[in-house]
Protein backbone atom coordinates (compact mmCIF):
# COMPACT_ATOMS: atom_id res chain seq x y z
CA UNK A 1 0.00 0.00 0.00
CA UNK A 2 1.44 3.54 -0.96
CA UNK A 3 1.55 5.98 1.81
CA UNK A 4 -0.92 8.41 -0.40
CA UNK A 5 -3.21 5.21 0.08
CA UNK A 6 -2.86 4.45 3.26
CA UNK A 7 -3.20 8.25 4.52
CA UNK A 8 -7.02 8.10 3.00
CA UNK A 9 -8.12 4.89 4.37
CA UNK A 10 -9.52 6.43 7.49
CA UNK A 11 -11.59 9.12 5.34
CA UNK A 12 -12.57 5.36 3.55
CA UNK A 13 -13.80 4.01 6.18
CA UNK A 14 -15.43 7.17 7.55
CA UNK A 15 -17.14 7.43 4.23
CA UNK A 16 -18.17 3.53 4.35
CA UNK A 17 -20.16 3.40 7.60
CA UNK A 18 -22.34 7.05 7.05
CA UNK A 19 -22.92 5.37 3.64
CA UNK A 20 -23.84 2.33 5.96
CA UNK A 21 -26.55 4.22 7.85
CA UNK A 22 -27.92 6.25 5.53
CA UNK A 23 -29.01 3.58 3.45
CA UNK A 24 -29.81 1.29 5.95
CA UNK A 25 -33.23 1.71 6.08
CA UNK A 26 -33.81 0.52 2.88
CA UNK A 27 -32.00 -3.02 4.10
CA UNK A 28 -33.48 -3.51 7.42
CA UNK A 29 -32.57 -5.84 10.39
CA UNK A 30 -35.28 -8.20 10.11
CA UNK A 31 -35.81 -9.50 6.34
CA UNK A 32 -36.86 -12.77 5.32
CA UNK A 33 -34.99 -14.93 2.81
CA UNK A 34 -37.01 -16.39 -0.04
CA UNK A 35 -36.48 -19.47 1.14
CA UNK A 36 -37.99 -18.49 4.53
CA UNK A 37 -41.04 -16.95 2.77
CA UNK A 38 -41.97 -20.06 0.60
CA UNK A 39 -41.79 -22.48 3.52
CA UNK A 40 -43.90 -20.25 5.48
CA UNK A 41 -46.13 -19.55 2.68
CA UNK A 42 -46.99 -23.25 2.44
CA UNK A 43 -47.66 -24.01 5.68
CA UNK A 44 -50.14 -20.99 5.56
CA UNK A 45 -51.91 -22.47 2.77
CA UNK A 46 -52.70 -25.73 4.48
CA UNK A 47 -54.25 -23.79 7.93
CA UNK A 48 -57.41 -22.50 8.77
CA UNK A 49 -55.77 -18.92 8.36
CA UNK A 50 -55.62 -19.16 5.08
CA UNK A 51 -58.91 -20.88 4.33
CA UNK A 52 -60.71 -18.32 6.00
CA UNK A 53 -59.33 -15.82 3.57
CA UNK A 54 -57.22 -14.73 6.31
CA UNK A 55 -54.31 -13.45 4.32
CA UNK A 56 -50.50 -12.05 5.01
CA UNK A 57 -52.23 -8.44 4.23
CA UNK A 58 -54.43 -9.14 7.39
CA UNK A 59 -51.51 -9.51 10.25
CA UNK A 60 -48.52 -7.67 8.48
CA UNK A 61 -49.84 -4.80 7.12
CA UNK A 62 -51.44 -1.54 9.28
CA UNK A 63 -54.77 -1.41 8.53
CA UNK A 64 -54.96 2.57 8.76
CA UNK A 65 -51.48 3.42 7.04
CA UNK A 66 -50.50 0.19 4.90
CA UNK A 67 -47.56 0.26 6.30
CA UNK A 68 -45.94 -3.46 6.71
CA UNK A 69 -45.48 -5.36 9.77
CA UNK A 70 -42.65 -7.65 10.36
CA UNK A 71 -43.73 -8.79 13.60
CA UNK A 72 -47.47 -8.16 14.40
CA UNK A 73 -48.45 -8.52 18.11
CA UNK A 74 -51.19 -9.29 20.52
CA UNK A 75 -53.40 -6.01 19.27
CA UNK A 76 -53.52 -7.58 15.28
CA UNK A 77 -54.70 -11.30 16.92
CA UNK A 78 -56.90 -9.56 19.15
CA UNK A 79 -58.77 -8.19 15.96
CA UNK A 80 -60.80 -11.49 15.86
CA UNK A 81 -59.85 -13.72 18.29
CA UNK A 82 -60.84 -10.67 21.40
CA UNK A 83 -61.75 -13.06 23.94
CA UNK A 84 -58.45 -14.60 23.73
CA UNK A 85 -56.53 -12.07 24.06
CA UNK A 86 -58.70 -10.24 26.77
CA UNK A 87 -58.26 -13.52 29.03
CA UNK A 88 -54.60 -14.02 28.13
CA UNK A 89 -53.63 -10.18 29.48
CA UNK A 90 -55.64 -11.42 32.52
CA UNK A 91 -53.29 -14.70 33.25
CA UNK A 92 -50.02 -14.39 34.60
CA UNK A 93 -48.46 -14.62 30.95
CA UNK A 94 -49.77 -11.85 29.68
CA UNK A 95 -50.14 -9.33 32.54
CA UNK A 96 -47.15 -7.24 32.44
CA UNK A 97 -48.48 -6.41 29.17
CA UNK A 98 -51.84 -5.33 29.58
CA UNK A 99 -49.77 -3.52 32.70
CA UNK A 100 -47.99 -1.36 29.83
CA UNK A 101 -44.71 -3.23 31.37
CA UNK A 102 -42.13 -5.13 29.63
CA UNK A 103 -43.47 -8.67 28.54
CA UNK A 104 -42.89 -11.79 30.57
CA UNK A 105 -39.99 -13.29 30.32
CA UNK A 106 -39.82 -17.00 32.20
CA UNK A 107 -36.73 -15.76 34.35
CA UNK A 108 -39.29 -13.30 35.82
CA UNK A 109 -40.71 -16.39 37.45
CA UNK A 110 -40.78 -17.92 40.97
CA UNK A 111 -41.44 -21.42 39.87
CA UNK A 112 -38.50 -23.22 37.85
CA UNK A 113 -37.99 -22.21 34.07
CA UNK A 114 -35.59 -23.88 31.46
CA UNK A 115 -32.42 -21.74 31.19
CA UNK A 116 -32.83 -21.97 27.26
CA UNK A 117 -35.60 -20.02 27.59
CA UNK A 118 -34.88 -17.64 30.14
CA UNK A 119 -35.36 -14.87 27.57
CA UNK A 120 -38.66 -15.71 25.54
CA UNK A 121 -41.08 -13.14 25.49
CA UNK A 122 -44.86 -13.88 26.38
CA UNK A 123 -46.81 -12.91 23.42
CA UNK A 124 -49.41 -14.66 21.31
CA UNK A 125 -46.54 -16.28 19.09
CA UNK A 126 -44.79 -17.49 22.12
CA UNK A 127 -46.46 -20.11 21.82
CA UNK A 128 -48.27 -20.47 18.95
CA UNK A 129 -47.21 -21.42 15.44
CA UNK A 130 -49.28 -18.26 13.77
CA UNK A 131 -48.69 -19.74 10.32
CA UNK A 132 -49.50 -23.95 10.55
CA UNK A 133 -52.07 -22.87 13.32
CA UNK A 134 -51.54 -26.00 15.22
CA UNK A 135 -52.51 -25.70 18.37
CA UNK A 136 -51.90 -29.03 19.39
CA UNK A 137 -47.66 -27.69 19.62
CA UNK A 138 -49.52 -25.16 21.19
CA UNK A 139 -51.20 -27.15 24.08
CA UNK A 140 -48.30 -29.44 25.52
CA UNK A 141 -45.05 -28.74 23.59
CA UNK A 142 -45.09 -24.54 23.96
CA UNK A 143 -45.84 -24.94 27.59
CA UNK A 144 -42.41 -27.48 28.36
CA UNK A 145 -40.17 -25.09 26.08
CA UNK A 146 -40.02 -22.66 28.89
CA UNK A 147 -41.74 -24.82 32.23
CA UNK A 148 -39.57 -27.32 34.49
CA UNK A 149 -40.78 -27.99 37.33
CA UNK A 150 -41.48 -31.42 38.12
CA UNK A 151 -45.39 -31.32 37.35
CA UNK A 152 -44.90 -30.37 33.95
CA UNK A 153 -41.71 -32.74 33.34
CA UNK A 154 -43.57 -35.56 34.52
CA UNK A 155 -46.71 -34.78 32.03
CA UNK A 156 -45.62 -37.33 29.79
CA UNK A 157 -45.32 -40.11 32.79
CA UNK A 158 -49.47 -38.96 33.02
CA UNK A 159 -52.30 -41.14 31.63
CA UNK A 160 -53.73 -38.18 30.74
CA UNK A 161 -50.96 -37.94 27.86
CA UNK A 162 -52.29 -40.90 26.61
CA UNK A 163 -52.60 -40.42 22.62
CA UNK A 164 -51.34 -36.55 23.19
CA UNK A 165 -47.94 -36.91 22.44
CA UNK A 166 -48.05 -39.19 19.33
CA UNK A 167 -51.12 -37.51 18.25
CA UNK A 168 -51.08 -36.10 14.45
CA UNK A 169 -54.04 -33.58 14.31
CA UNK A 170 -53.99 -29.60 14.12
CA UNK A 171 -55.90 -29.39 17.74
CA UNK A 172 -56.16 -31.33 20.59
CA UNK A 173 -59.62 -33.21 19.97
CA UNK A 174 -62.36 -33.89 22.77
CA UNK A 175 -60.49 -37.02 24.25
CA UNK A 176 -57.00 -35.79 24.14
CA UNK A 177 -56.24 -34.19 27.74
CA UNK A 178 -52.97 -31.65 27.21
CA UNK A 179 -51.44 -29.06 29.49
CA UNK A 180 -54.32 -26.53 28.29
CA UNK A 181 -57.26 -28.81 29.09
CA UNK A 182 -56.98 -27.88 32.41
CA UNK A 183 -54.34 -24.42 32.27
CA UNK A 184 -56.22 -22.63 29.29
CA UNK A 185 -59.19 -24.45 29.14
CA UNK A 186 -62.22 -24.92 26.94
CA UNK A 187 -65.60 -23.36 27.54
CA UNK A 188 -68.60 -23.65 26.06
CA UNK A 189 -71.37 -20.55 26.41
CA UNK A 190 -74.58 -20.86 24.33
CA UNK A 191 -75.79 -18.14 22.54
CA UNK A 192 -79.09 -16.56 22.41
CA UNK A 193 -79.91 -18.56 19.25
CA UNK A 194 -78.68 -21.94 20.76
CA UNK A 195 -76.05 -22.34 18.88
CA UNK A 196 -72.41 -23.39 21.42
CA UNK A 197 -69.77 -21.23 20.84
CA UNK A 198 -66.31 -22.97 22.47
CA UNK A 199 -63.78 -20.73 23.40
CA UNK A 200 -60.14 -20.96 24.97
CA UNK A 201 -59.90 -19.31 27.91
CA UNK A 202 -56.15 -17.82 27.87
CA UNK A 203 -56.23 -16.57 31.63
CA UNK A 204 -53.98 -19.17 32.66
CA UNK A 205 -54.70 -18.23 36.55
CA UNK A 206 -58.27 -18.71 36.47
CA UNK A 207 -58.33 -22.35 36.99
CA UNK A 208 -55.05 -22.78 38.73
CA UNK A 209 -56.41 -21.93 42.43
CA UNK A 210 -58.61 -22.31 44.19
CA UNK A 211 -58.17 -26.17 43.38
CA UNK A 212 -61.88 -26.34 43.56
CA UNK A 213 -62.44 -24.16 40.81
CA UNK A 214 -60.27 -26.48 38.55
CA UNK A 215 -62.33 -29.32 39.90
CA UNK A 216 -65.54 -27.62 38.92
CA UNK A 217 -64.18 -26.51 35.68
CA UNK A 218 -62.20 -28.88 34.30
CA UNK A 219 -61.86 -32.71 36.58
CA UNK A 220 -65.30 -33.16 36.38
CA UNK A 221 -65.93 -33.45 32.82
CA UNK A 222 -64.34 -36.91 32.72
CA UNK A 223 -64.14 -37.67 36.95
CA UNK A 224 -66.15 -38.06 40.01
CA UNK A 225 -66.21 -35.52 42.55
CA UNK A 226 -64.31 -38.06 45.17
CA UNK A 227 -61.59 -39.16 42.74
CA UNK A 228 -61.09 -34.99 41.69
CA UNK A 229 -60.97 -34.13 45.02
CA UNK A 230 -58.72 -37.02 46.32
CA UNK A 231 -56.22 -36.42 43.35
CA UNK A 232 -55.96 -32.37 43.55
CA UNK A 233 -55.48 -31.95 46.85
CA UNK A 234 -52.48 -34.76 46.97
CA UNK A 235 -49.84 -32.69 46.75
CA UNK A 236 -47.64 -35.46 45.54
CA UNK A 237 -49.43 -36.93 42.93
CA UNK A 238 -50.06 -33.58 41.37
CA UNK A 239 -45.92 -32.89 41.40
CA UNK A 240 -46.42 -36.82 39.71
CA UNK A 241 -48.97 -35.00 37.47
CA UNK A 242 -51.54 -38.04 38.26
CA UNK A 243 -49.36 -40.79 36.89
CA UNK A 244 -51.96 -43.59 39.64
CA UNK A 245 -55.13 -43.66 40.76
CA UNK A 246 -55.74 -41.70 44.06
CA UNK A 247 -55.00 -42.21 47.71
CA UNK A 248 -56.07 -39.21 49.28
CA UNK A 249 -59.19 -39.45 51.68
CA UNK A 250 -60.40 -36.09 51.47
CA UNK A 251 -62.16 -36.11 54.86
CA UNK A 252 -64.88 -33.47 53.94
CA UNK A 253 -66.54 -37.01 51.99
CA UNK A 254 -66.42 -38.85 55.39
CA UNK A 255 -68.33 -35.62 56.76
CA UNK A 256 -70.50 -35.68 54.48
CA UNK A 257 -71.78 -39.17 54.25
CA UNK A 258 -71.77 -39.00 58.28
CA UNK A 259 -74.18 -35.87 57.70
CA UNK A 260 -75.99 -38.08 55.40
CA UNK A 261 -76.57 -40.69 57.85
CA UNK A 262 -77.73 -38.51 60.28
CA UNK A 263 -80.53 -36.81 57.87
CA UNK A 264 -81.59 -40.44 56.62
CA UNK A 265 -81.53 -41.70 60.16
CA UNK A 266 -83.43 -38.87 61.57
CA UNK A 267 -85.88 -39.26 58.75
CA UNK A 268 -86.80 -42.85 59.28
CA UNK A 269 -86.81 -42.51 63.25
CA UNK A 270 -89.59 -39.62 62.70
CA UNK A 271 -91.70 -41.99 60.27
CA UNK A 272 -91.28 -44.51 63.09
CA UNK A 273 -92.64 -41.98 65.42
CA UNK A 274 -95.35 -40.77 63.92
CA UNK A 275 -96.39 -44.57 62.72
CA UNK B 1 -18.25 7.02 80.39
CA UNK B 2 -18.91 10.58 80.58
CA UNK B 3 -15.29 11.61 78.97
CA UNK B 4 -16.16 9.29 76.25
CA UNK B 5 -16.39 11.99 72.72
CA UNK B 6 -20.27 12.09 71.40
CA UNK B 7 -20.30 11.52 68.11
CA UNK B 8 -23.45 13.91 67.22
CA UNK B 9 -21.29 16.73 69.15
CA UNK B 10 -18.31 15.90 66.88
CA UNK B 11 -21.06 15.91 63.56
CA UNK B 12 -22.55 18.95 64.82
CA UNK B 13 -19.14 21.12 65.57
CA UNK B 14 -17.96 20.26 62.53
CA UNK B 15 -21.26 20.78 59.30
CA UNK B 16 -23.74 22.26 62.09
CA UNK B 17 -27.20 20.41 62.71
CA UNK B 18 -28.80 22.28 59.88
CA UNK B 19 -26.43 21.25 57.06
CA UNK B 20 -26.85 17.61 58.14
CA UNK B 21 -30.81 17.38 58.00
CA UNK B 22 -30.25 19.52 54.35
CA UNK B 23 -28.23 16.56 53.32
CA UNK B 24 -30.13 13.52 55.00
CA UNK B 25 -33.15 15.07 52.74
CA UNK B 26 -31.05 15.86 49.70
CA UNK B 27 -29.85 12.26 49.75
CA UNK B 28 -33.39 10.83 50.32
CA UNK B 29 -34.91 13.42 47.52
CA UNK B 30 -32.26 12.00 44.90
CA UNK B 31 -32.82 8.29 45.87
CA UNK B 32 -36.57 8.43 45.31
CA UNK B 33 -36.39 10.90 42.02
CA UNK B 34 -33.57 8.06 41.02
CA UNK B 35 -35.65 5.18 41.45
CA UNK B 36 -38.79 6.69 39.50
CA UNK B 37 -36.37 8.35 36.72
CA UNK B 38 -34.51 4.35 36.69
CA UNK B 39 -37.64 2.38 37.00
CA UNK B 40 -36.38 1.00 39.90
CA UNK B 41 -39.73 1.61 41.77
CA UNK B 42 -39.13 -2.21 43.48
CA UNK B 43 -37.25 -0.36 46.06
CA UNK B 44 -40.48 0.97 47.91
CA UNK B 45 -41.96 -2.69 47.86
CA UNK B 46 -42.86 -2.96 51.60
CA UNK B 47 -42.57 -6.67 51.75
CA UNK B 48 -42.75 -9.78 49.91
CA UNK B 49 -45.53 -9.40 47.03
CA UNK B 50 -47.91 -12.35 46.51
CA UNK B 51 -47.81 -15.52 44.02
CA UNK B 52 -50.00 -13.64 41.12
CA UNK B 53 -48.79 -9.56 41.49
CA UNK B 54 -45.13 -10.05 42.12
CA UNK B 55 -44.80 -10.00 38.38
CA UNK B 56 -45.90 -6.49 38.01
CA UNK B 57 -45.03 -5.81 41.57
CA UNK B 58 -42.98 -2.38 40.30
CA UNK B 59 -46.10 -1.09 38.53
CA UNK B 60 -47.11 0.76 41.39
CA UNK B 61 -49.65 2.45 39.50
CA UNK B 62 -51.73 -0.53 38.53
CA UNK B 63 -52.80 -1.03 41.49
CA UNK B 64 -52.37 2.16 43.54
CA UNK B 65 -53.92 5.76 43.40
CA UNK B 66 -51.40 8.03 44.90
CA UNK B 67 -51.81 7.48 48.05
CA UNK B 68 -55.45 6.41 48.18
CA UNK B 69 -56.68 3.10 49.59
CA UNK B 70 -56.63 0.37 46.91
CA UNK B 71 -60.57 0.39 45.73
CA UNK B 72 -62.76 -2.68 44.89
CA UNK B 73 -62.91 -1.07 40.96
CA UNK B 74 -59.18 -1.52 40.97
CA UNK B 75 -59.35 -5.36 41.76
CA UNK B 76 -62.32 -5.68 39.87
CA UNK B 77 -59.96 -4.85 36.85
CA UNK B 78 -58.84 -8.28 36.63
CA UNK B 79 -60.70 -10.08 39.23
CA UNK B 80 -64.33 -9.95 37.52
CA UNK B 81 -64.85 -13.45 36.29
CA UNK B 82 -63.60 -14.87 39.17
CA UNK B 83 -66.23 -12.97 41.40
CA UNK B 84 -68.91 -13.99 39.09
CA UNK B 85 -71.02 -16.29 41.00
CA UNK B 86 -69.71 -15.51 44.22
CA UNK B 87 -72.63 -16.76 46.51
CA UNK B 88 -70.92 -14.79 49.63
CA UNK B 89 -70.64 -11.52 48.00
CA UNK B 90 -72.44 -7.70 47.46
CA UNK B 91 -75.78 -9.54 46.72
CA UNK B 92 -75.82 -11.60 50.26
CA UNK B 93 -74.29 -8.82 52.66
CA UNK B 94 -76.65 -6.08 50.73
CA UNK B 95 -79.86 -8.32 51.93
CA UNK B 96 -80.81 -6.87 55.46
CA UNK B 97 -80.71 -10.24 56.33
CA UNK B 98 -77.11 -10.18 56.44
CA UNK B 99 -76.06 -6.85 56.37
CA UNK B 100 -75.35 -6.77 60.20
CA UNK B 101 -72.66 -8.94 59.47
CA UNK B 102 -70.92 -6.31 57.87
CA UNK B 103 -69.92 -5.25 61.26
CA UNK B 104 -67.44 -7.61 62.26
CA UNK B 105 -65.86 -7.79 59.07
CA UNK B 106 -66.22 -5.04 55.88
CA UNK B 107 -67.09 -7.85 53.40
CA UNK B 108 -67.72 -6.03 50.57
CA UNK B 109 -64.13 -3.98 50.64
CA UNK B 110 -61.79 -6.53 48.68
CA UNK B 111 -58.78 -5.07 51.20
CA UNK B 112 -61.01 -5.99 54.51
CA UNK B 113 -59.94 -9.57 54.18
CA UNK B 114 -56.84 -9.52 51.45
CA UNK B 115 -53.66 -7.84 52.37
CA UNK B 116 -50.58 -7.50 49.83
CA UNK B 117 -46.85 -6.87 50.72
CA UNK B 118 -47.24 -8.72 53.80
CA UNK B 119 -47.11 -12.98 54.15
CA UNK B 120 -49.83 -14.07 55.94
CA UNK B 121 -50.79 -17.46 54.36
CA UNK B 122 -50.48 -17.57 50.47
CA UNK B 123 -53.67 -17.71 48.43
CA UNK B 124 -53.70 -15.12 45.80
CA UNK B 125 -53.55 -12.13 47.90
CA UNK B 126 -52.83 -12.86 51.20
CA UNK B 127 -55.20 -13.65 53.73
CA UNK B 128 -55.61 -14.30 58.10
CA UNK B 129 -56.23 -18.12 58.10
CA UNK B 130 -58.84 -17.95 61.21
CA UNK B 131 -60.65 -14.82 58.98
CA UNK B 132 -63.76 -17.34 59.02
CA UNK B 133 -64.30 -16.95 62.57
CA UNK B 134 -65.07 -13.45 62.74
CA UNK B 135 -68.77 -14.49 61.66
CA UNK B 136 -68.85 -18.23 61.92
CA UNK B 137 -67.09 -19.40 65.53
CA UNK B 138 -69.92 -19.78 67.55
CA UNK B 139 -71.96 -21.99 64.87
CA UNK B 140 -68.76 -24.18 63.83
CA UNK B 141 -67.13 -24.52 67.05
CA UNK B 142 -70.02 -24.77 69.67
CA UNK B 143 -72.95 -26.05 67.49
CA UNK B 144 -71.65 -27.95 64.82
CA UNK B 145 -70.55 -31.46 66.52
CA UNK B 146 -69.07 -32.66 63.11
CA UNK B 147 -66.24 -30.06 63.40
CA UNK B 148 -65.72 -30.39 67.31
CA UNK B 149 -62.02 -29.95 67.98
CA UNK B 150 -61.44 -28.83 64.60
CA UNK B 151 -58.54 -26.11 64.19
CA UNK B 152 -59.87 -22.42 63.95
CA UNK B 153 -57.44 -21.79 61.09
CA UNK B 154 -58.11 -24.96 59.36
CA UNK B 155 -61.83 -23.94 57.56
CA UNK B 156 -60.05 -23.16 54.50
CA UNK B 157 -56.87 -24.06 54.59
CA UNK B 158 -57.02 -27.58 54.72
CA UNK B 159 -59.05 -27.34 51.61
CA UNK B 160 -62.82 -27.44 52.79
CA UNK B 161 -64.37 -24.32 52.08
CA UNK B 162 -63.63 -21.13 50.42
CA UNK B 163 -65.43 -17.70 50.50
CA UNK B 164 -66.05 -16.83 47.34
CA UNK B 165 -65.80 -20.29 45.07
CA UNK B 166 -68.67 -22.17 47.37
CA UNK B 167 -70.55 -23.49 44.58
CA UNK B 168 -68.25 -26.54 43.83
CA UNK B 169 -67.18 -27.19 46.98
CA UNK B 170 -70.60 -26.69 49.00
CA UNK B 171 -72.82 -29.89 51.18
CA UNK B 172 -75.38 -29.15 48.39
CA UNK B 173 -72.51 -30.06 45.25
CA UNK B 174 -71.04 -32.74 47.16
CA UNK B 175 -74.52 -34.11 47.96
CA UNK B 176 -75.96 -33.94 44.30
CA UNK B 177 -72.38 -35.28 42.93
CA UNK B 178 -71.07 -37.89 45.39
CA UNK B 179 -70.92 -41.44 44.62
CA UNK B 180 -70.20 -40.82 41.02
CA UNK B 181 -67.43 -43.54 39.80
CA UNK B 182 -63.79 -42.10 39.20
CA UNK B 183 -64.28 -42.03 35.52
CA UNK B 184 -67.28 -40.74 34.36
CA UNK B 185 -69.86 -42.79 31.58
CA UNK B 186 -69.44 -39.97 29.41
CA UNK B 187 -66.34 -37.95 29.64
CA UNK B 188 -67.12 -34.97 27.34
CA UNK B 189 -64.31 -32.40 26.90
CA UNK B 190 -65.91 -29.13 24.58
CA UNK B 191 -64.68 -29.91 21.40
CA UNK B 192 -63.66 -26.99 19.11
CA UNK B 193 -64.23 -26.54 15.47
CA UNK B 194 -62.67 -24.62 13.02
CA UNK B 195 -65.11 -24.04 10.14
CA UNK B 196 -63.25 -23.25 6.92
CA UNK B 197 -65.01 -20.36 4.57
CA UNK B 198 -62.69 -21.30 1.64
CA UNK B 199 -61.83 -24.75 -0.28
CA UNK B 200 -58.59 -23.48 -1.27
CA UNK B 201 -56.24 -21.06 -0.31
CA UNK B 202 -55.86 -17.96 -2.12
CA UNK B 203 -52.68 -16.22 -3.52
CA UNK B 204 -50.70 -14.61 -0.72
CA UNK B 205 -51.20 -11.63 -0.73
CA UNK B 206 -47.47 -9.60 0.24
CA UNK B 207 -44.48 -11.13 -0.61
CA UNK B 208 -41.42 -8.86 -1.82
CA UNK B 209 -42.37 -7.10 1.81
CA UNK B 210 -40.80 -10.11 3.85
CA UNK B 211 -37.60 -10.27 1.57
CA UNK B 212 -37.28 -6.15 2.53
CA UNK B 213 -38.60 -6.59 5.94
CA UNK B 214 -38.79 -4.03 8.25
CA UNK B 215 -36.16 -2.17 10.42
Amino acid sequence: MTFRSARLLPFVIVLFCVGCLLIAPAFPAIAATQAEVEEITQQWQTGAHALNDVNCASCHQAEETKAFVASPNQESCQSCHESAVETFLLGKHGIRTLEGESPLTPAMARIPMKHDAFDKQLSCNACHDVHTVNTMQASVESCLTCHNDNHSLNYENSKHAQGVLSSSLPRPGAAQVTCATCHLPRTATKKTDGTVVVKVNHNNTYTLKPRNRMVGEVCMNCHGVEYSYNSIFDDELVEANFDRPPTLEHESFELMRAAEQRRSGNASASQEDSE
Amino acid sequence: MENRPNQNVFWRDKFGLRAVIILAVAVLFISVSGAFAFEKKSIFLPGETSEGHHLFEASCASCHEGFKPVSNENCNRCHEAELEGDLHGATKFKDPRWASFRENVDVLTCTACHSEHIHMFGRGVHLQPDLCMACHEELTLTQLKSHEGFAADGCWTAGCHNYHEHDTISTGFFRENMGAPDMLPVQQLPDRVVTTELDAAPAPNLSKEFLEGQS
